[in-house]
């Protein structure tokens, strides 16, 4: 198994110290995600680097049950998909993992 | 047996170099390449690093390198996570943090203040459906608050294993301590977490012996208790 990427924490421009996601780039991310965002505490990345270790665990063995239906051992993008649409919490991202392969493919009534 | 031709434990191929992710033209049968620039393999689009648009994707999104690691704890180990998994996975990532911050932020807004703190962030979690993180989270967050607690009033030139020489000056300061006991004054400092995240953990080599005076010439910023958080994550 390869070695964690050293390059992914210099790409975030920061060590991530004891928490397993890198802080400063969890705080970019928040501050895209309004305008109105503007002053984050100290301890609200720390908060999301464990709330997002939970998620992508929850996302991650609930599309690995789709895997598992599918009856192979690789997980794809679909399995996630998949795991989104029976999950009543994950509708957030309904519009993110389902895109129609062809848009420009003409509407039928 | 049928085998998966779709790569997997791959995470330094060239990604696509527009900003846009989905959906993707190319087939998975493409060799992987271990060099993140290497423009030799059979992949026409520009490699990860050499491209604005690239740039601003990363700073999109969490590493794939650490969503992948968080992914494979939770699956077996004879299991294999494709690429576009992975990628998909850090694409949602980066939807929930701006969905929980949305919502955070709002209350924020609704109750006249300005700066988002932890329980902010804990507040949306439940608010909207993940209730079932609050536990977990408090329990770190609390330990995260001790940390910050002890470091405010321990010295920052005491090396880690000098505990008696702690406890001490911790009774010397314990009128500091009272005065800095409200909740909310070493928390809602913006970059009040800089030296607990980005120093590695104090570890010297010296024999633990006490010493009358403080060590001056150590100014590590380390804390007696670092360790503590290590050890549960």
């Amino acid at each position: 198994m390869r070695q964690p990427g050293a390059y992914s924490n210099l790409l975030s421009g920061g060590k991530t110290g004891p928490h397993s996601l890198p802080l400063a780039r969890i705080k970019k991310i928040m501050k895209k995600s309004g305008e109105d965002v503007k002053m984050i505490s100290g301890e609200a990345p720390i908060v999301f680097s464990k709330a997002c270790e939970l998620f992508i665990e929850e996302l991650t063995k609930r599309a690995w049950a789709m895997t598992l239906q599918r009856k192979t051992r690789t997980m794809h993008k679909e399995d996630v998909a998949a795991a989104v649409m029976e999950t009543d919490i994950f509708d957030f991202l309904v519009g993110l993992v389902s895109h129609t392969p062809n848009p420009s493919a003409p509407l039928e009534s | 047996m049928k085998r998966d031709r779709d790569d997997f434990e791959d995470d330094e191929k060239p990604q696509i170099g527009s900003s846009s992710r989905t959906p993707y033209t190319i087939s998975h049968d493409t060799t992987t390449s271990s060099y993140p620039n290497s423009t030799t393999n059979q992949n026409p689009y520009a490699s990860k690093n050499n491209n604005n648009n690239n740039n601003k994707e990363q700073d999109r999104f969490l590493p794939i390198a650490n969503v992948g690691r968080i992914m494979k704890k939770v699956i077996p180990g004879n299991g294999k996570i494709s690429k576009d998994a992975k990628q998909t996975v850090q694409e949602c990532v980066s939807e929930f943090i701006s969905f929980v911050t949305g919502e955070a932020s709002d209350k924020c807004q609704r109750e006249k203040r300005k700066t988002i703190n932890g329980d902010d962030i804990l507040w949306a979690i439940t608010t909207l459906g993940f209730e079932d993180y609050v536990n977990p989270l408090k329990i770190y967050l609390a330990k995260y608050r001790d940390i910050e607690g002890e470091k405010l009033n321990v010295p920052k030139q005491q090396p880690m294993e000098q505990q008696q020489q702690q406890q001490q000056q911790q009774q010397q300061q314990q009128r500091m301590h009272h005065d800095q006991n409200s909740p909310n004054i070493p928390y809602n400092s913006v970059y009040s977490t800089a030296n607990l995240i980005t120093q590695p953990p104090f570890i010297s080599g010296d024999p633990p012996f006490p010493l009358p005076f403080s060590q001056s010439s150590i100014q590590t910023g380390s804390l007696p208790q670092h360790d503590h958080v290590e050890d549960h994550w």
